[in-house]
């Protein structure tokens, strides 16, 4: 067996250095900051209190439950369309580089330009959306004022503002699959349907696996978009509260930092299994 | 195996010290000093002062400041924006870990600063009050209107100086009020009585009133039935229900409605898509701004018998030399100098803090704005939500957990469930 030489670790040590100090000692000092009460300045041990104040608590669970409904919702969502999206400009459309020039413009706008916007877009009294749905004589619903909307508003902003990334990965995925394919594929007769299933798309596995860990990963801590729609708070009544919201909230607003400590580490180990049963189900369906 | 090993003790350590940090790193507050007050800068001295304040506020408070620093060549004062309100706390909250980096002195509502004062990071202002030179001589010889002194205490201390205070409103359009021969409301029986002549006679197409803080709304609701804001009061109970039935039933027959995401009720108003609505006294310019020529608005007292005062105070963190503390009393002071006080409120539309101000003819007779002269009796009798644990997540909490009962009377459906929610929610805040 191979030793490692003991010089190496002096070349680690920078890196390592930083690593322990920004990313290590945080989520050592978070978990103990959970079993913690009082303010900032002067932290007491109060064992699992704060866990079962979170457990307790409403508005936490509301929280959870709505940051997974928009993970396990706008990610997929997010994905099927910008898959398509992406195919149909690799494939079928001319002057690719303004369509992805397009697409890829949310990517590089601020979250808060684009969430006002869209709140011109998406209000009740003035807004766009509705002036049109009410011109077509459909149901107008008050996208930002009703709390039962406020999720469904959230999760088209994510899907919209989510295209752009995935977008460009799909699109540098598609040109990377090797031409030749679809020519035997033609050469044998198949349809543009068999060809996108049997062809495209398994080679596009890989990519959709790290689209669909970072798109997901990415959305059980969104936070940004909630404040740029809603105006700084999490929607109506609470409504839009997700996990990230209730944790700043709670360290930086109410002041007890031990309660947001407790979410955190909650919403840690949450994510850190949906995470494991993901990579599961992909080993499976790699093989 | 090895090497995991090696990781593991490594974690072991780093752990076993993180512990002993962490229970360290309590105490340790400085304690002041009190040492006598320099009744003169003569050394350079500069004063760092956190604000949240934008636009036209910004801009006023620092030509003030410049004046101040023209006629105190010695002292300079740093202005530092630090965003919105929520910001602002937050960068106290967090700032008051390590000291050091704390400003002189900051704006900020009583109820942030329960911790810090517990934890003696805030100087008790009243020697700088009663010392003739830097100070007034006494708190009455300020001038300071009582109830915005006492609403900067904390826990009874005088750790504040009110500055940018504001009070509740009530804004309507004359010319819609005329139309439909609707005098102008004093009581919330007959706000409720004009807002639905308004819309009936409107046809529906203009709703009667509305209020921007549903937080300031259940507080003055419950406050004008003799409950007062804290941890005992029943949520679903009969006081709690009547004002929040008086709100919710208007909003389901349509002649009442609130601000939604839009944050404040101005926008609609000047739409004429409401007729009155409650809100800031420091709200005027923008009411101003979008009625134009539109139509004529009208300004009266809050139809209610309290009035929450509001907009934050100024407080001195605890380090620093005895010459900065000074230099920044000092600049507290020349802010409700009463010329300054009167620059202050024309340009804001904050409500000047000295009594002598706030009966000025000058300020009274403003033209230019139509809050002075009803501002005295707007004053009559103020509340403020108490600082003690908690009160401030309560209170905040009290916004969102009205947006819920009055979504489902929006939509017509039974609100009664909304408010048993309600009480589990409003609970929990105070629990914390």
């Amino acid at each position: 067996m191979k030793q490692n030489q003991k010089k190496a670790w002096l070349f680690l040590a920078p890196a390592l250095i930083c690593v322990t100090v920004f990313s290590i000692w945080p989520i050592i000092r978070a978990f103990i900051m959970s079993f913690q009460g009082g303010p900032l300045i002067n932290m007491q041990f109060n064992g699992f209190a704060n866990y079962v104040y979170i457990f307790k608590d409403p508005d936490f669970w509301h929280a959870i439950l709505n940051t997974a409904i928009y993970a396990f919702l706008a990610v997929p969502i997010g994905l099927i369309i910008s898959i398509a999206l992406a195919w149909w400009v690799f494939s079928k459309i001319k002057h690719q580089a303004f369509f992805k020039t397009m697409f890829f413009m949310p990517y590089v706008t601020s979250t808060i330009a684009i969430g006002i916007v869209f709140r011109y877009i998406l209000n009740g009294k003035y807004g766009m959306l509705d002036f049109c749905l009410r011109a077509m004589h459909l149901p107008a619903p008050d996208w930002l004022d009703d709390p039962s909307m406020s999720i469904i508003s959230l999760i088209i902003f994510g899907v919209w503002a989510s295209l752009a990334f995935n977008i460009v990965i799909l699109m540098g995925a598609l040109r990377n699959i090797d031409p030749n394919y679809y020519v035997l594929a033609d050469m044998y007769g198949a349809s543009g349907r068999e060809k996108f299933w049997r062809i495209t798309m398994p080679q596009l596995v890989p990519t959709l696996a790290f689209l669909l860990t970072v798109n997901l990963i990415g959305a059980f801590k969104i936070y940004t978009q909630v404040y740029a729609l809603f105006n700084g708070v999490a929607g109506q009544a609470n409504s839009a509260m997700t996990a990230v919201f209730y944790i700043y909230n709670k360290f930086q607003v109410v002041g007890t930092p031990g309660v947001a400590m407790a979410a955190t580490v909650v919403l840690f180990l949450f994510i850190l299994f949906v995470t494991y049963l993901q990579r599961k189900l992909m080993k499976k369906v790699n093989s | 195996m090895k090497f995991s090993k090696k990781l593991t003790a490594i974690a072991v350590a780093a752990l076993a010290m993180l512990g002993t940090a962490a229970c360290s790193n309590n105490g340790g507050s400085n304690s002041d000093s009190n040492a006598k007050i320099p009744t003169k800068i003569s050394k350079k001295t500069t004063v760092v002062f956190w604000h949240a304040m934008t636009g036209a506020q910004e801009k006023t408070l620092k030509s003030l400041t410049s004046d101040f620093e023209k006629k105190n060549p010695n002292i300079t004062i740093k202005l530092e924006n630090q965003g919105k309100y929520p910001d602002l706390q937050a960068k106290i909250n967090s700032t008051l870990q390590s000291p050091n980096n704390l400003p002189t002195i900051t704006q900020a509502y009583p109820g942030w600063l329960l911790d810090a004062a517990n934890a003696k990071r805030l100087v008790d202002m009243t020697p700088y009050i009663n010392n003739s030179k830097i100070g007034w001589g006494s708190a009455k010889k300020s001038d300071i209107r009582e109830e915005l002194l006492k609403g900067a205490q904390i826990k009874g201390t005088q750790y504040g100086i009110p500055f940018n205070k504001s009070v509740e409103m009530l804004t309507y359009n004359k010319d819609l009020l005329d139309k439909y021969g609707v005098k102008v409301p004093t009581n919330m029986k007959e706000l409720k009585s004009a807002a639905q002549t308004i819309y009936k006679k409107s046809n529906g197409k203009v709703v009667g009133a509305g209020f921007d803080s549903l937080s300031n709304y259940y507080v003055l609701g419950m406050k004008d039935r003799g409950v007062n804001f804290s941890k005992n009061i029943n949520f679903t109970g009969s006081d709690s229900k009547a004002v929040i039935n008086y709100y919710a039933d208007g909003i389901k027959k349509g002649y009442f409605e609130t601000a939604g995401s839009a944050g404040y009720l101005s926008g609609d108003f000047s739409n004429q898509k409401i007729a009155m609505f409650v809100g800031t006294s420091a709200g005027e310019g923008f009411v101003k701004m979008g009625v134009g020529n539109k139509f004529q608005y009208g300004v009266a007292p809050r139809p209610s018998k309290y009035n929450m005062q509001q907009g934050t105070d100024i407080y001195m963190f605890n380090k620093g030399t005895a010459d900065q503390k000074a230099a920044a009393f000092m600049f507290i002071k020349y802010l409700l100098g009463k010329q300054q006080q009167l620059t202050w409120a024309n340009k804001t539309g904050y409500i000047p803090v000295t009594n002598s101000v706030i009966n000025s003819s000058e300020y009274k007779d403003s033209t230019k704005t139509k809050v002075p002269a009803q501002l005295n009796k707007a004053m009559a009798h103020l509340y403020s939500v108490p600082v003690v644990k908690n009160s401030n997540a309560a209170y905040t909490q009290l916004n969102s957990i009205m947006q819920g009962i009055f979504a489902k009377a929006k939509k017509g459906q039974n609100w009664n469930s909304a408010i048993d929610a309600g009480k589990t929610k409003f609970q929990s805040a105070w629990n914390q």
